[in-house]
């Protein structure tokens, strides 16, 4: 925000105020549920009172960035619109998971609005704009090419993604027209990430006439718009249908798909802006040992897409058999035990693959060795 | 452009509306859809409970949750209510063999709040889900599918899939006749006093001729 603005951030020992709580709950939530302090639901286990401490963070942040926006107003730009209804969205979504409701079917009647609306709403419009964000700081290419789709981009995104979680209402207890317009909707959700995937391929091919420094972030970024596009477009919509969920619902199936769309639209692009950021921050050439990052990259990438197919695989054996068969859970569960070892070992190389990142990742972070060594500020060259 | 990007701000106004109301009707119809009225005070406990235990954790209730356990929203239509009790109170014991849960040394009033619980959610309205089976269950004798709904094969093997803990019952047909199988059934210790075989008395009565009518049929 304080980049595209070209400003700096409202408050600075707000937003450390800020990190030190979110760490802290985080860190308590984590600890806490190994000794199964737990609030009982998936995604959101985080106890209540953590819940409280988390929103309380939020407001601060939102309350820091929105100053930060509005002392900056007349630089506004749409990148920056879009993140900042992303974030509050996000934020008010997450309100809806906090209560303990007594009727299980209402309870997560509310629970999706934070668990679809999140990865299928704010978060969308949020990784929109840090698209388009490294896209122009990153490609060269002008910010009218790059921005030109965003706002029609976010209005389909919500336009079918808000109805669109109506397919999580086929089985849940919830009336029967979800399935008609849970369906009709979410199926239209991957128009939206197909523009974004046409996007960042355009800007791309542009920047080949440009000089460009930072090939690591844009080949992070291109290659999370395309997993984005498989993992969410492809995998989500293959199972979006009624006709195919019923079947689907709640298998190794949707484990795929979780895995694939959640590692492509969010894992590969924080770490596409991790590349953007740190050589800004350090000064270093964002460039240096290419074996180390190519190696990163590839690990974690092959990695993960072979566990996404052998989970794929399990799913549709679990679902011949168990769903289609009739044949007994735990039965079913001894015949996918071979895609449960594929999983484990793409899960240990994966391991060795963040290794390898966290590795590349520090080398780029690290200071100027002379600066650390003299203990003063060296004049950080501009990229 | 300019009208493009209108019509599309509108539409997706229209649309967050339009989710609106049917999440007003929806939350109406779902009163009836999950009897809401009979949410007692003990479903309640059983709901509390089942997130204190952190069930969903391994099962899938719903179809939402871990993949590591069986889906719960219809047990207790499955297994019936002596069996959830026993199970609840010792899972080891009724199913002895595989993938295990854990033992969280449950009080009789929790076990009775869960049950109760599961017993509510058993009867949501979920559209049909999840599907009823369409291939070997259909064409199975009865008997064989209550065999296998009783989880009866983790111990005992019938042509070779299933447990050893238990006799092959490959067999069981040439070796006891009806009576014999029905009273194992009912009361394993009448055959062998320190049998490790939990009794099926609970079962519906039709369950258990059918069961028995299997059983005598191997030969
Ligand atoms: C980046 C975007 C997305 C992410 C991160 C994501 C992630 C997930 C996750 C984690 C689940 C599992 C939820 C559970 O535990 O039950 C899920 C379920 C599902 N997703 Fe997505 N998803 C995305 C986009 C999409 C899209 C665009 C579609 C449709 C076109 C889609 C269709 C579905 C469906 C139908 C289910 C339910 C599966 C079931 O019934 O078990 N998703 N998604
Ligand atoms: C290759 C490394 C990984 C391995 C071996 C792995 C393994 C697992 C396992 C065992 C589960 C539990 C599934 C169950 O309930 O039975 C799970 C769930 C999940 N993981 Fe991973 N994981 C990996 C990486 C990731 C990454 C990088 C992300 C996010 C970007 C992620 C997001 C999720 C999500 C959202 C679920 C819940 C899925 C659902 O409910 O459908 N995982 N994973
Ligand atoms: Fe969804």
């Amino acid at each position: 925000m304080a980049d595209e603005l070209d400003t700096d951030i409202y408050s600075v020992r707000l937003a450390r105020f800020q990190l030190w709580i979110l760490l802290t709950a985080g860190v308590t939530a984590i600890v806490g549920y190994l000794f199964h302090w737990s609030f009982g639901m998936p995604f959101l286990e985080q106890p209540i009172i953590i819940k409280l401490v988390i929103v309380i963070a939020a407001l601060i942040f939102l309350y820091n960035i929105a100053m930060t926006m509005f002392t900056n107003h007349h630089t506004l730009t749409r990148t920056t619109a879009t993140l900042m209804g992303g974030m509050v969205m996000l934020s008010v979504m997450f309100l809806f998971g906090i209560p303990f409701v007594p009727n299980l079917s209402t309870q997560y009647y509310w629970w999706w609005w934070v668990i679809h609306l999140w990865v299928e709403g704010a978060w969308e419009l949020i990784a929109a704009s840090l698209v388009a964000w490294s896209l122009i700081k990153l490609t060269g290419v002008s910010r009218k090419t790059v921005e030109g789709w965003v706002f029609a981009e976010v209005a389909l995104v919500l336009l079918t993604g808000i109805i669109g979680t109506g397919h999580h209402y086929y089985w849940i207890g919830t009336p029967h027209y979800w399935l008609v317009w849970g369906a009709i909707f979410s199926a239209a959700e991957p128009i939206p990430i197909v523009m974004m995937l046409v996007d960042a391929v355009r800007d791309l091919l542009k920047a080949r006439t440009l000089p460009i420094v930072n090939t690591l972030g844009l080949a992070w970024l291109g290659a999370s718009a395309f997993v984005h596009f498989m993992g969410a477009g492809v995998w989500g919509f293959g199972q979006t249908l009624p006709q195919i969920n019923r079947w689907t619902h709640g298998t190794q199936i949707t484990a795929s798909h979780g895995h694939f769309a959640f590692w492509g639209a969010y894992g590969m692009l924080a770490i596409a802006l991790m590349y953007a950021i740190l050589p800004e921050i350090s000064g270093r050439k964002p460039n240096g040992k290419q074996a180390l990052s190519f190696a990163a990259f590839m690990s974690l990438n092959f990695s993960m897409i072979f566990m996404v197919m052998a989970l794929l695989i399990a799913g549709i054996v679990q679902v011949y058999l168990q769903r289609v068969m009739g044949m007994d859970f735990l039965e079913v569960q001894s015949h996918l035990r071979i895609w449960f070892e594929v999983r484990l070992v793409a899960g240990c190389l994966f391991t060795v693959g963040c290794g390898l990142l966290l590795w590349d990742l520090f080398r780029l972070a690290a200071r100027q060795p002379a600066a650390a060594v003299a203990g003063e500020p060296v004049p950080v060259p501009a990229i | 452009m300019h009208a493009t990007r209108l019509t599309l701000v509108t539409a997706t106004l229209i649309s967050a509306v339009i989710f609106l109301g049917m999440t007003i009707d929806s939350l109406r119809q779902m009163r009836t859809r999950t009897h809401a009225d009979q949410i007692s005070q003990e479903v309640i406990a059983g709901k509390r409970l089942w997130q204190h235990y952190d069930c969903n954790d391994c099962h899938t209730i719903l179809g939402i949750g871990g993949y590591y356990a069986p889906d719960v929203t219809k047990s207790y239509s499955i297994r019936g209510e002596a069996w959830l009790r026993q199970f609840l109170k010792d899972p080891a014991r009724i199913y002895p063999a595989g993938r295990q849960m854990p033992n969280f040394h449950l009080e009789d009033s929790q076990v009775g709040a869960l049950v109760v619980y599961l017993r509510w959610v058993s009867e949501i309205d979920t559209n049909g889900w999840p599907p009823d089976p369409q291939g070997m269950a259909r064409q199975e004798p009865v008997g064989h599918r209550i065999f296998l709904a009783q989880h009866c094969n983790t111990c005992h093997a019938i042509g070779g899939t299933g447990g050893t803990l238990a006799p092959d019952l490959t067999h069981i047909g040439s070796q006891k006749d009806k009576d014999w199988i029905l009273a194992q059934i009912n009361n394993p210790r009448s055959h062998k006093l320190d049998s490790i075989m939990p009794s099926f008395a609970q079962l519906p009565e039709t369950d258990k001729q059918g069961l028995a009518d299997y059983l005598v049929s191997l030969k």
